[in-house]
């Protein structure tokens, strides 16, 4: 009898981690435009009422996360985790990564279907003076601040892939969107993202942690 | 042209999939044959008004009915047809 004896190991990596390159990226001849940056360490669950459940869900919702589901296209800033309009009756729930499924599971036990969606998709984030210039070349959407305002929400198309959208607390006097993306359309959306920010200058920013 | 989804807003046409009329209905099984040759494969060419199923792919991922004119595209209403969201709007 023979023993093999094989060590396994592997470094945690990210749906960009083979094209990601940190630094200035496109016009260098003034100061960056705008900011990318992906988001890592987060924990992401879809969660789906079931027919005639939305009340019990929305409760259930209130209970564990100390805020309404969100019904309408927006985004919610709930006890420990973003609640983010998906479509009627069903919304995503981020968190830092640790307990979110866990905790999802057993708030909406039996009235709600989930889907664990951490390692899926993609979280991207778009900041600075210039980051509407940028998304008005590739999203149809109106992000005007009149319509668009911080945490607005959106699940729309970009460059032909289903995207979630929204707005979040702006930084420096500026706006910042955060982008869900499948994980593996997630490179392509980069370069596009890229392609259409290069002549503002666009500053990449290190993978770091999501955070609300 | 543009759909106005009822949950989403006002979209470009392109986060929309094309089913086509939204009149034909299943007969019973029982039916017989011409009924569901019918069903199948006999459609209206109609140019005015009508009815027609579009999905909402590129967004909320809802099945909408769509009132059109297919000669001017001009949209008449917008409801959903199916599912949690459909007896949110009738309700």
């Amino acid at each position: 009898m023979v023993e093999l004896s094989v060590e396994l190991s592997w470094a945690e990596t990210t749906p960009l981690s083979r094209i990601y390159a940190a630094g200035r990226q496109g016009a260098k001849e003034h100061d960056a435009g705008l900011t990318m940056a992906e988001q890592t360490g987060f924990e992401l669950v879809q969660v789906m009422a079931r027919r005639g459940q939305w009340s019990a869900t929305d409760q259930a919702c209130k209970e564990a996360y100390g805020a309404s589901a969100p019904a309408k296209p927006h985004a919610v800033v709930a006890q420990g985790a973003l609640l983010v309009w998906s479509g009627p009756d069903q919304f995503l729930v981020l968190s830092p990564r640790g307990d979110g499924l866990e905790r999802a599971r057993l708030a909406f036990a039996g009235m709600a279907s989930l889907s664990e969606q951490s390692d899926g998709r993609s979280l991207l984030r778009i900041s600075g003076a210039r980051s509407r210039d940028l998304l008005a070349k590739v999203c149809s959407l109106d992000l005007h601040p009149a319509v668009f305002p911080q945490w607005a929400a959106a699940a729309t198309s970009i460059d032909h892939t289903s995207v979630n959208l929204w707005r979040s607390t702006d930084r420096d006097g500026e706006a910042v969107f955060h982008l869900l993306v499948f994980a593996t359309f997630a490179e392509s959306l980069w370069h596009t993202l890229l392609d259409s920010g290069a002549e503002y200058g666009v500053a990449i920013d290190a993978p770091g942690a999501w955070q609300a | 042209m543009r759909i106005a989804c009822p949950f989403c807003g006002p979209r470009e046409n392109g986060e929309f999939s094309y089913l086509g009329d939204a009149k034909p209905k299943r007969p019973a099984p029982d039916a017989g044959q011409d009924a569901f040759y019918d069903y199948v494969y006999l459609r209206d060419n109609v140019a005015g008004e009508m009815e027609e199923l579009w999905y909402h792919g590129g967004g909320c991922r809802s099945w909408l009915k769509v009132r059109r004119n297919t000669v001017t595209h001009e949209i008449f209403s917008v409801e959903p047809v199916a599912g949690a969201g459909a007896q949110k709007v009738a309700s």
